[in-house]
């Protein structure tokens, strides 16, 4: 099991929907095609008003992440953190990324 | 003069491939150098530190960590936090990469088959030796019957092969050499070239990555605005620019402008996005250099003191009004004011230019009012702006140019297939067009052997690739390398090489300027594959002898050896480069004001007038036009009215995948199930008209040809336009089936082999069709 304490904090504003942190994943833990530790969906483009989209990506953690449990206690980034294309993922304690929330808008923070 | 000896004249004025003066470039300080490590043990594996090129391919270097396991089997990879050039990320391509090296599809060995097999899977495994006595007896007879200039050197893109391919030229002493059967050698080459023109030098847009320190650089400035033009970079990683480059710039506060028939991601998150008819992005730029000079927003002091033939452009320019190019581009009028006022009232801001400003008729000349606003806005060698890309190091192999002088040559004897094209005369290259009119009897010029390499031209590039495979299908001999059995060489190859991958191999990096880094060996060679480097030099030892090689015996390839002496001007070895992984050279802003530019040391550009031509006296003296202009594509709806009622749709092909590098990845499990089938993405509305429900299969027709693809309906997509999928075919099909199914979904048999007026520029993203359910 994860540790509880720590999260994923996703600064979905910068996503491209990119998909390695899906690919690493998959490659680092085995993960099976057609399953997924994380999984990238994809919302819109729908056209808020004239020259406005809704047209983002947002990563979501599965049952299947454990945080990256083995490279996290070697003191190595989840695999996903380090090849975000956006770098836009960051792995921490669940209090010190819940800080961060405020900053600015557009972000999520997965307990897991 | 002959054509070459022009072409090395233009070429030398421009500074095309130039080192600048043969000076020693000094590097930039690196202050992680002398500890940094190419090897060590982490948790039981090797770790090699390297950068990811080639194959399989890619227009990008990133900095890649190998992991070897105690069999001396490539394990996995990580991206190379520590590398100024990614920084850790990887895309989809290298983290499969483990799939591709050690793919059971993978051709391990040499391959001959019989002349008349072609087409048929009757491969015999060969030696290197023997195979190197074939293409020494078959080219060698092909150079006697009808001249060496019978033999064609074609690569594609992407691997390391474009500046070594000159080599080969030379070694066999043809002047043709280029990237076969891309219709009007159709990417970079057109906007490369008269883009150098104007300018003397390429520049491309200012990302922070000629910095070692990246966007921490006191120097650097995050550009106000980046234009992406007729290019997705966080997927297709065109041209050595790292796609992502740009979003670091966004956190960093850049806004973008795109112009695409596509919403993209980047679109949507622009200031402004014009939504443009495929084809017309020349008006675009010739009616927002209107507005910034109609509103007196251009830089004078760069106009007056650093350009050419101002006033005829702005007489030019006069009549490109935005009320007129919002109809041809069929966008607000409102958008081209606010678009061009926010360029001319920006400080930095930077062009990120796609493949599809070549891929119009007239193509040759929509880089070149692209550059025009550039320096109506001073952009040139300005922080934030365009910065000038010169071979790092003055080792031309990387980046645009190639080594070739220790290599005698008969090839400049003959004269290059130019198909009478003004521009292919020029730059020295020959027209894929006509090399397939020469192959079907239609133009008077022997095409007697095709050297393939990095090339799957029927499946990926080649425009109406029936003909280009009967024609082949027809020739004296051909050889191809590559890392798979390829449709190409299913149909064409008489003999096959294979090509190692780069964790298997040494080398230097490429398709970038910025910077020089190594290609680190990790693992064994797997099977008998060989670098295309190697075979490269080999050839040369077959044809011009083994006292030809300056840096050994040349009985053997010593990789090493070649690698060192390649970096013989740079001021450091190969055995540094190795083991420190990446170099910078020094980096400055506005050389063309201190005289670093120029060969000659003089201030200004590369130029015959030392200045930014906005009439270009080169062009003008080659019988080309020497203002930028825009024609309209020959077959769109308002050139060819008289075909709408057949073909009622506009067709654009080529939209870069996530994942897939061309025709490469299809039989990589992991990037299949990202992308499994080729797609043909319809608006909403077009496809209610034509009967069309999201996923059902669909035949694209035109006068040229047809194809199937599946629909993916999607209101991304420009009403009107349908984007097509490039590069398609079936490596779980049978070899012999219609050579792995490749022209039932090619979407090039809608594409003519055509290039425009110059010999440069094509149609792949800018012809007519009709859909309809299959
Ligand atoms: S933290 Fe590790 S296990 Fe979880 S999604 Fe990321 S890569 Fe997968
Ligand atoms: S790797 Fe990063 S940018 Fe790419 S899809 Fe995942 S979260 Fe988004
Ligand atoms: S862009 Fe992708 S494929 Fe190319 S070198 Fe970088 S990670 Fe590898």
């Amino acid at each position: 099991m994860a540790n509880s304490e720590y999260g994923l904090l996703i600064d979905y504003h910068w996503c491209t929907g990119c998909k390695s942190c899906e690919m690493a994943c998959s490659v680092e833990h085995d993960i099976p095609i057609g399953q997924f530790g994380i999984r990238v969906d994809q919302f819109g483009p729908w056209e808020n008003a004239p020259d406005d989209w809704t047209y983002f990506f947002m990563p979501v953690p599965t049952d299947q992440c454990d945080l990256c449990a083995e490279r996290t206690a070697k003191g190595k980034k989840p695999t996903c953190v380090h090849h975000c294309q956006a770098a836009c993922m960051e792995y921490g304690k669940i209090e010190d990324l819940a800080k961060k929330l405020t900053d600015h808008p557009k972000q999520v923070l997965y307990a897991l | 003069m002959t054509d070459q000896e022009n072409n090395e004249t233009i070429g030398q004025n421009a500074g095309l491939g130039m080192s600048g003066g043969g000076k020693v470039v000094p590097m930039q300080n690196d202050p992680t150098a002398a500890t940094r490590k190419d090897t060590w043990e982490e948790d039981g594996f090797t770790v090699v530190r390297g950068n990811a090129r080639t194959a399989p391919g890619c227009h990008d270097n990133c900095g890649i960590l190998m992991y070897i396991d105690k069999d001396g089997k490539l394990d996995h990879v990580e991206g190379d936090p520590d590398d100024p050039y990614n920084q850790g990320r990887l895309c989809l391509r290298c983290l499969t990469l483990p799939d591709v090296v050690y793919h059971k599809d993978r051709q391990l060995h040499p391959l001959k088959r019989d002349r008349a097999d072609r087409g048929k899977d009757k491969w015999e495994q060969i030696t290197w030796e023997e195979a190197y006595e074939i293409c020494e007896r078959e080219l060698r007879a092909v150079q006697e019957k009808y001249g060496p200039q019978a033999i064609q050197v074609f690569c594609g893109t992407g691997r390391d092969i474009v500046g070594y391919h000159p080599m080969l030229a030379n070694i066999l002493d043809t002047p043709n050499q280029g990237m076969g059967f891309l219709s009007g050698q159709g990417c970079y080459v057109p906007r490369m070239f008269s883009t150098t023109m104007k300018i003397g030098n390429l520049y491309t847009g200012d990302y922070s990555q000629n910095w070692i320190d990246r966007y921490d650089n006191p120097n650097w400035v995050r550009p106000d605005y980046v234009v992406i033009w007729g290019n997705n970079p966080v997927v297709a990683n065109s041209d050595g620019t790292l796609g992502h480059w740009i979003v670091e710039c966004m956190k960093r506060g850049t806004k973008l402008i795109t112009i695409d028939p596509k919403l993209t991601w980047c679109a949507a998150h622009s200031e402004y996005w014009l939504q443009v008819r495929p084809g017309t992005d020349s008006a675009l730029a010739l009616a927002m250099a209107h507005v910034i000079v109609e509103e007196d927003l251009y830089d004078h002091e760069f106009v007056d003191c650093w350009c050419y033939g101002f006033e005829e452009y702005q007489e030019h320019i006069k009549d490109w009004t935005p009320t007129r190019v919002a109809e041809i581009c069929d966008i607000d009028e409102d958008l081209i004011w606010s678009a061009a006022r926010a360029l001319g009232n920006a400080d930095g801001w930077a062009l990120q230019w796609g493949v599809a400003l070549d891929h119009t008729a007239e193509g040759f000349y929509s880089g070149a009012s692209c550059y025009d606003l550039c320096a109506l806005c001073g952009q040139f060698d300005k922080p934030g702006g365009m910065v000038c890309g010169k071979p790092s190091f003055g080792v031309p192999v990387t980046w645009i140019g190639s080594d070739t002088d220790w290599i005698p040559t008969k090839r400049n004897q003959y004269e290059h297939l130019h198909g009478d094209y003004p521009a292919l005369r020029v730059i020295g290259m020959p027209s894929p067009d006509a090399t397939l009119e020469a192959l079907e009897g239609k133009y008077d010029y022997p095409v007697k052997a095709a050297w393939l390499q990095t090339n799957n031209c029927l499946a990926n590039m080649g425009a109406q690739p029936q003909r280009i495979a009967k024609g082949l299908m027809e020739d004296d001999f051909n050889v191809v390398m590559d890392l798979w059995m390829t449709p190409t060489a299913m149909a064409v190859a008489d003999v096959f090489l294979p090509v190692t991958t780069f964790p298997e191999r040494f080398g230097l990096t490429g398709h970038q300027p910025y910077r020089t880094g190594a290609i680190n060996k990790a693992i064994d060679t797997i099977g008998e594959c060989r670098s295309d480097p190697q075979v490269v030099v080999e050839m040369g030892r077959i044809f011009k002898g083994a006292d030809l090689f300056p840096w050994s015996d040349g009985e053997h390839f010593d990789e090493e050896a070649f690698y060192d002496y390649l970096l013989r001007n740079s001021g450091f070895t190969w055995d540094d480069l190795k083991s420190r992984t990446w170099a910078y050279p020094e980096m400055k802003y506005y050389r063309y004001k201190t005289g670093e530019i120029r060969d000659d040391g003089e201030p200004g550009f590369s130029t015959p007038t030392g200045r930014y031509e906005f009439y270009s006296v080169n062009l003008e003296a080659m019988g080309m036009r020497p203002l930028a202009f825009y024609e309209e594509p020959p077959e769109s709806p308002i050139s060819r009215p008289d075909l709408l009622e057949k073909y009622p749709l506009t067709l654009t092909t080529g939209a870069r995948q996530w994942g897939f590098f061309h025709s490469e990845g299809r039989q990589v499990p992991h990037l299949r199930a990202i992308h499994p089938e080729p797609e043909v993405t319809i608006h909403p509305a077009d496809a209610e008209k034509y009967g069309i429900a999201d996923g059902d299969w669909v035949i694209i027709e035109n006068q040229y040809g047809s194809c199937k693809q599946k629909a993916k309906i999607d209101i991304r997509i420009k009403q009107g336009v349908v984007s097509a999928d490039h590069g398609w075919w079936f490596p779980e099909r049978d070899r012999e089936d219609g050579f792995f199914g490749t022209f039932e979904s090619n979407i090039n048999n809608c594409i003519p082999m055509r290039p425009g007026s110059t010999g440069l520029g094509c149609s792949y993203k800018s012809v007519l069709c009709s859909i309809r359910k299959a």
